[in-house]
Order: structure tokens, then C-alpha cells, then sequence
């Protein structure tokens, strides 16, 4: 395992070196982004009691949640932890809120108007969806629960039609898309259930222009249309669009796990679907999945037209900046990696990567999510816990 | 235990019946029923056996362990001393070693998913002559996830394949080579990774100092998604009848993974992904003492005892702790009991038809 990581750090080093003499094997359309490094600005080594998992910023707070299918010093990932940012963006630790009969807090996010805090939850009896009110973001007040067999392993909101909801993935087994209607976030209301096959079943939801792609591991990824118009979906009654199995590659298996429908501002097209791949891992220690690109321009027909893979790591959740065309990608074991991602994308992206970080250093980075909010990256790291990380 | 207290407890432990039917044209009908569904439904204490969504207990096999259909010397005369035979139905894949239920040894070892591939659906050509005997078989690659199931034969018979090569140089010595390539073992709709799977045995039954005794040198490897998990097993084992009393002795050092886990003695099944939390390496002896056996009326009786030291060492990275979990890194077990059987001898688990030799019956195994 060690003698992978050093590998993975020669090539990185092999391809840093083709970094000034140009992003991309000839990107067309507008400039490439220029060549933006990493550094850890402040926070880190701040959550000693469990292992961190999913992040959200939003305004002058953060949200972290907690894992514990291994526990950490006894203690079950049960904890949604509340960060203040100071004028720096620097995080520190203000309160927490402990969930009894849950394992982990699999997934954290603010809405888009920063009212409502929501984040699932998996592995015990208290398993399901929790919404909080942020009417004071330093201390939420919790607004409604619903209980979900099995557990969810991510929720995401998604605004359409006047209405908010929540896209979430629902655990095998009878994995399945759940959509709950929460525009009253005091009153969570079922809107449907959409089966997913058991090839593990779903991970993760990205919904956007009434679009939810739906990411099945093994199944792929599923395009739905909840409110685009395409297909006379609706939140309420998804109708397919379309699906697609990403490549294998080392990871055996399409594992597809997460992604992020970019809307270039620069191009202005909505041409690419990044997909994360979870692979194989040993968690805290090694992974493997690589980054696909899937051209949707024609979302009846997807089709994958590059990747990236970064030798001896693996990738998990990403955020983009789209303005500046960069894809920021969590790599567990590798830290966190930004990408070039402006212009044409095709074949291998490995002359596309601008920079990667390990925040916490060889031995003690396991980066689980990553966030673009008030001009710094945040990263969310199992092991770490919450750094802040400038981007220059 | 998880926890770090010890545990106690009774149990009836491989309650197992067999059953074999000659019939006409060569065709035999073999079945063994295995009852610890019934009687270990939560799994037998022991210690670091995994494997079917069970940890730190062994699980209970499926109720119908073992039903084969067996045409033997297909060709019968016409290809001299050569005997083919083809076997269809539930049992063991041609991989490995000995069930270790048919063994002396009363513990489990850790490697039994490393080293036995059973309770499939399998379609086994074999072929024998001149002490050299080649076995090829499809299989379906899911585990059974209850006593009550059944193979998955639709879609899955045929996705996963082994294949052993047994040789018996000199009487009483059997050397073995096995390979495998199971699909998504631990994923019955077949999502799971695929494991590839290497056997190399060397087993001897002979006599010492005109005394019976048994001795099995085993290496296992499994491989399992492209590579990125490889798992070791170094087995040896022996037992020496003295009189009518038996000693035993079990030496083993052999590599698990660690898997999120719901309870002390429970791992997440489905999976939802492909990540451990590690891989420890179990380093264990076990000796044991067999008492003479009381027979009466077919019946018969043997006390036993058994007792196992070991070590639990953390191969590699990743989170888990052994002192986190078992507040120490060395064990003992012990365990008190009486072997109870019935009728005549039982039959040699895992090879059937050709692949039996001129043998099938072990003098070292009782049913218990």
C-alpha cells in the first residue's frame, strides 16, 4: 500500500511539471484557468473524538457530520458538528448536535436561502432524514425527522415548481430514490419512491433544471425528469430519460458513487456530467475510482468521453468552480484534487490536473467532501476533521 | 469477544446426517443434511471466523449441505483404467481442502473461506487413473445468506468456475493444487467483487508407530477485486491416535478482512460499497485430547476437550484497532464436549464421483 502512495506522488510530481507549459491536450473555446495551487489556510486536527464525514458551508458557518461503522474512541459518528467561520474563514468548533441510535450522519446541506439545515442518517434505529430550522445558524432548532428503513446515505435539496424537496438515497436492501416534499420543513411529506436495482442500489442524488441524476453504483448513472419538461416528469411521478454504465477501469466494477452536471458560464453549455467512482478501499488508508465525464448535451443519450484517474487514491464528493471552469474533487487518501475542466474534455485528463493537497499530511488525510464558499475551499476529512484551504 | 469479556456458551454444533445411495448403472445419490440452522442460528463462538455476514461466530451451514448426483465411469471399459464420472447438484466446488467439519479438529479455522468453496450449485466433470485425479466445475459464486436458501441457479449457475488437481505419489500422501475464480461471493444479485482463489495441500493419512495418524499441510490465497484485497492462509494440522484416546494439534496464521459491523457479531450485508476497515492476520494453535469412545447399539460417545491460544495482528492500514475492539491483541478459547455418532462412517466431504479415489471414508472425522 505504502509503495502505491509513493507511486501516485512521482506521477503527480511528473505531471506538475507539464502544468505551466498548458492545461489540456488543446482545450478549445476560451482560455484555460490559470494554474491555481492549494494550501491549507487554517483549521485541521479538530475533530479527535470521530471520524468526519460530509460538509456544508454556508454564509459564516459550517455543518459536519460524523461516521462510525468503525468507531473512533468509542464513539459512534451520531454528531452533526457547528462551526463559526471568523473574519478569516478560519473554523472553530461552537456546538454540536447529538442524534441517539444512528452510526453516522451520512450527508449535510444548507438550502439555497440558508433557512433549513438537513442532513440523513444510517445505521440505527433513528436512521432517516433530519431538518432544522438555521433562523440562528450557530444554534439549529430541529424542525422534523422521518424514520427510513435501512437508512439514507444522502439527501439533496432540489427547488422546483415553487416548491423544495428532498432527492434522497435510500439503502439496500430495496434501494431506492425517496423524494420527500419539505417546502414545510416542520412537515416532511412523502412525494414518491423510485426503486433502484440492488447493484449496490443508490449513493447520491445531483438535481438541477428539474433533472435528477441518480447515481446506482453498478447500474450507473440515471437521469430523471422531475420538472425539466422533457419527459412530463415531476417530483411526484419521475419518468426516465435515460442511463448509462460508466467504464470499469482498475476499480472492476462502474461503482458509480456521486457527480455534478456543470453549467459552463464560459462556454455556455451544460454539456458535462462528472461522475465519482467508488472503488475498492481500505477506509483511513488506501482507495481507488477514478473521475468520469459523460457528455449529456443530448441527455437521451450519454455517452462517456474522458476520465481521470489519480494512481493509488480514489475519488469521493466534489464542488465545482464553475465560473473559473475547475472541478474541486475530494480523493480520500489523496486529499483534495482541482481539475481543469474548461473547454473540450476527451480521453485521459491527466495533463488537466492543476494542483492536489493532502491537508492533513501522508498519514492522516482521508478527504470525504470538499466546498467552494466565501472564496476559500473547504474540506471535510475523516481523519482530520475541517479544514480551510486557500486557493491562490 | 468485541468488548473485550470473554463468552460462555452451549451449543449442539455440526448436526449432521448423511446419506448414500448406490443405484443402477453406475449412478449414486450422496446427501448430507446439516441441522445448524436449528441449532446455531446466531453462530458458533469461535474465534475469528467471518464470512456470510457472521464475525468472531462461525454461521450456520444451509440445511441441505451436500446433494450430488453422480454418474461414475462414464465410459466404463472403453477407456481402459481411466474412471470419469460427472457429478451435478448442491455441494462443494473442486477447490481446496477438506470440509473441515470431516477433519479432527473441532474448531473452525479462520480460512474456511479461504480454503473450501460449498454449498453451490455445481456441475463437476472429474477424471482418475494411475493416482492422478483432475476435477473441472461451474458453480454459481453467491453465498448462501441463510440455512433455508438455495443456490441462486438463475443467472448466477455457471458465472464462477474451479478446478483441482490431486496426485497420490505414494500410498497415504495426497498433494493437491487448486485454483478458482468466484464472481461477487459476498453479493447474491452479483454487484460484489470477484474473488480469484489458489489451494496448495499436502495430506497424509499413514501409521506411526502402529498407531493411525493424519497430517494436513495447507496454503491458501485469495485475491479479491483486481487485487486490491489479498488474504493468506498457512494451515497445518496433525492427530495421532494413541490407543483409543486421540490427540490433536491445529496450527494456523491466516488473513481476514474487517468489515463495518452492525453488532458485536454482525457485518452490513447488502454491502454498500467496496471499502474494509482492514485486514488482520490470526496466528492460532489449538491442541485437543479425544477420550476413548463408548459404543453401544451403532452408537457412539467420545468426550473431548480443546483448547486455543491466539494472536490478532493488523496487516496493513486503514481504521480498525484491534485493542479498540477486543481490548487486547492475544486470546484463548477453550471448549468442552461430546461427540455423538451414529451408524457407519461418513464420506469425504467436497470430492465426488472420480474424485474420491478408492477412499471416502476418513477414520479421523466422526459425525459430532
Amino acid at each position: 500500500m505504502r509503495h502505491r502512495r509513493i507511486i501516485a506522488r512521482a506521477l503527480l510530481v511528473a505531471t506538475l511539471a507539464l502544468v505551466p507549459a498548458g492545461c489540456g491536450d488543446g482545450p478549445t473555446g476560451p482560455l484555460p484557468p490559470p494554474g491555481r495551487t492549494l494550501a491549507v489556510a487554517g483549521g485541521g486536527n479538530n475533530v479527535p473524538d470521530r471520524y468526519t464525514s460530509d460538509l456544508w458551508v454556508h454564509g459564516s458557518h459550517a455543518y459536519t457530520g460524523t461516521w462510525g461503522a468503525s468507531p473512533r474512541g468509542g464513539n459512534a459518528g451520531n454528531v452533526l458538528k457547528i462551526w463559526s467561520l471568523d473574519g478569516t474563514g478560519a473554523p472553530s468548533l461552537v456546538d454540536s448536535i447529538v442524534i441517539p441510535e444512528i452510526t453516522t450522519v451520512s450527508d449535510v446541506e444548507v438550502s439555497t436561502d440558508g433557512a433549513v439545515l438537513m442532513f440523513s442518517a444510517e445505521l440505527g434505529r433513528n436512521e432517516g432524514l433530519y431538518l432544522y430550522d438555521l433562523a440562528d445558524p450557530a444554534a439549529p432548532a430541529f424542525l422534523d425527522s422521518v424514520h427510513v428503513e435501512e437508512g439514507l446515505h444522502t439527501a439533496t435539496f432540489g427547488e422546483i415548481g415553487g416548491r423544495r424537496y428532498a432527492f434522497a438515497a435510500k439503502n439496500a436492501p430495496n434501494p431506492a430514490l425517496r423524494i420527500f416534499d419539505v417546502t414545510d420543513p416542520a412537515g416532511i411529506v412523502p412525494a414518491a419512491t423510485v426503486p433502484v436495482p440492488p447493484h449496490y442500489g443508490i449513493h447520491d442524488t445531483y438535481v438541477r433544471d428539474g433533472l435528477a441524476f441518480v447515481f446506482a453504483w453498478d447500474t450507473g448513472v440515471i437521469i430523471y425528469d422531475v420538472g425539466n419538461g422533457i419527459r412530463g416528469g415531476s417530483p411526484t411521478s419521475p419518468v426516465e430519460v435515460s442511463r448509462l454504465i460508466t467504464e470499469v477501469g482498475i476499480a472492476k466494477h462502474p461503482a458509480v458513487h456521486n457527480g455534478w452536471w456543470f453549467h459552463n458560464p464560459v462556454a455556455e453549455e451544460a454539456r458535462y456530467l462528472f461522475i465519482g467512482q467508488e472503488g475498492p478501499g481500505i477506509i483511513g488508508d488506501e482507495a481507488s475510482g477514478d473521475i468520469h465525464v459523460v457528455d449529456v448535451s443530448d441527455l437521451a443519450n450519454p455517452r462517456e468521453v474522458a476520465s481521470f484517474t489519480l494512481s493509488g487514491a480514489g475519488t469521493h464528493n466534489f464542488w465545482m468552480d464553475e465560473a473559473r471552469q475547475i472541478l474541486y474533487a475530494a480523493y480520500y487518501n489523496g486529499g483534495v484534487v482541482a481539475l481543469d475542466v474548461s473547454g473540450t474534455l476527451s480521453g485521459n485528463l491527466a495533463d488537466r490536473l492543476i494542483d492536489r493537497i493532502e491537508p492533513g499530511g501522508d498519514d492522516n488525510t482521508y478527504t470525504w467532501s470538499v466546498q467552494l464558499a466565501n472564496g476559500s475551499l473547504y474540506a471535510s476529512d475523516m481523519l482530520s476533521g475541517l479544514w480551510q484551504i486557500a486557493v491562490e | 469477544v468485541p468488548g473485550g469479556e470473554g463468552l460462555a456458551e452451549v451449543r449442539i454444533v455440526q448436526p449432521t446426517f448423511m446419506l448414500r445411495a448406490d443405484g443402477p448403472a453406475r449412478l449414486s445419490l450422496l446427501a448430507t443434511l446439516n441441522l445448524e440452522g436449528a441449532t446455531i442460528e446466531d453462530g458458533e463462538l469461535t474465534p475469528g471466523a467471518w464470512g456470510e455476514g457472521f464475525v468472531d461466530r462461525r454461521h450456520p451451514h444451509t440445511y441441505l449441505h451436500e446433494l450430488l448426483l453422480t454418474a461414475d465411469d462414464l465410459l466404463r471399459g472403453a477407456d481402459g483404467p481411466t474412471r470419469i464420472s460427472l457429478s451435478v447438484g448442491k455441494g462443494f466446488a473442486p477447490f481446496g481442502t477438506d470440509d473441515p467439519m470431516t477433519r479432527p479438529v473441532l474448531r473452525y479455522p479462520v480460512n474456511h473461506h479461504l480454503a473450501q468453496i460449498l454449498e453451490r450449485a455445481v456441475a463437476i466433470a472429474a477424471v482418475h487413473r494411475g493416482g492422478v485425479s483432475g476435477e473441472i466445475g461451474l458453480f454459481n459464486g453467491d453465498e448462501p445468506e441463510r440455512p433455508g436458501q438455495w443456490p441462486r441457479i438463475g443467472g448466477r449457475f455457471g458465472d464462477s468456475w474451479a478446478a483441482r488437481l490431486t496426485a497420490e505419489p505414494v500410498a497415504g500422501l495426497e498433494l493437491q493444487g487448486s485454483h478458482a475464480h468466484v464472481h461477487s461471493p459476498e453479493h447474491r444479485p452479483g454487484a460484489g467483487t470477484d474473488q480469484t482463489k489458489w489451494s496448495l495441500s499436502g495430506r497424509w493419512e499413514g501409521v506411526v508407530e502402529r498407531r493411525p495418524a493424519y497430517a494436513l499441510v495447507e496454503w491458501a490465497r485469495t485475491s479479491e477485486a483486481g487485487g486490491f484485497f489479498v488474504y493468506s492462509s498457512l494451515l497445518a494440522e496433525g492427530a495421532w491416535s494413541a490407543g483409543r484416546h486421540r490427540l490433536h494439534y491445529r496450527f494456523e496464521r491466516t488473513e481476514r478482512p474487517e468489515e463495518q459491523r452492525v453488532s458485536d457479531f454482525r457485518s452490513l450485508r447488502p454491502h454498500l460499497e467496496n471499502s474494509i476497515l482492514g485486514i488482520t492476520r490470526w496466528t492460532i494453535h489449538t491442541a485437543g485430547y479425544s477420550a476413548p469412545r463408548l459404543e453401544r447399539g451403532g452408537a457412539a460417545v467420545q468426550p473431548l476437550v480443546e483448547i486455543s491460544l491466539g494472536r490478532i495482528g493488523k496487516v496493513g492500514g486503514g481504521l480498525f484497532d484491534v485493542r479498540q475492539l477486543y481490548g487486547k491483541e492475544s486470546f484463548w478459547s477453550w471448549t468442552l464436549g461430546v461427540r455423538l455418532g451414529f451408524g457407519g462412517g461418513t464420506h469425504r466431504m467436497g470430492r465426488y464421483g472420480a474424485a474420491m479415489g478408492g477412499g471416502g471414508l476418513h477414520q479421523h472425522r466422526d459425525a459430532r
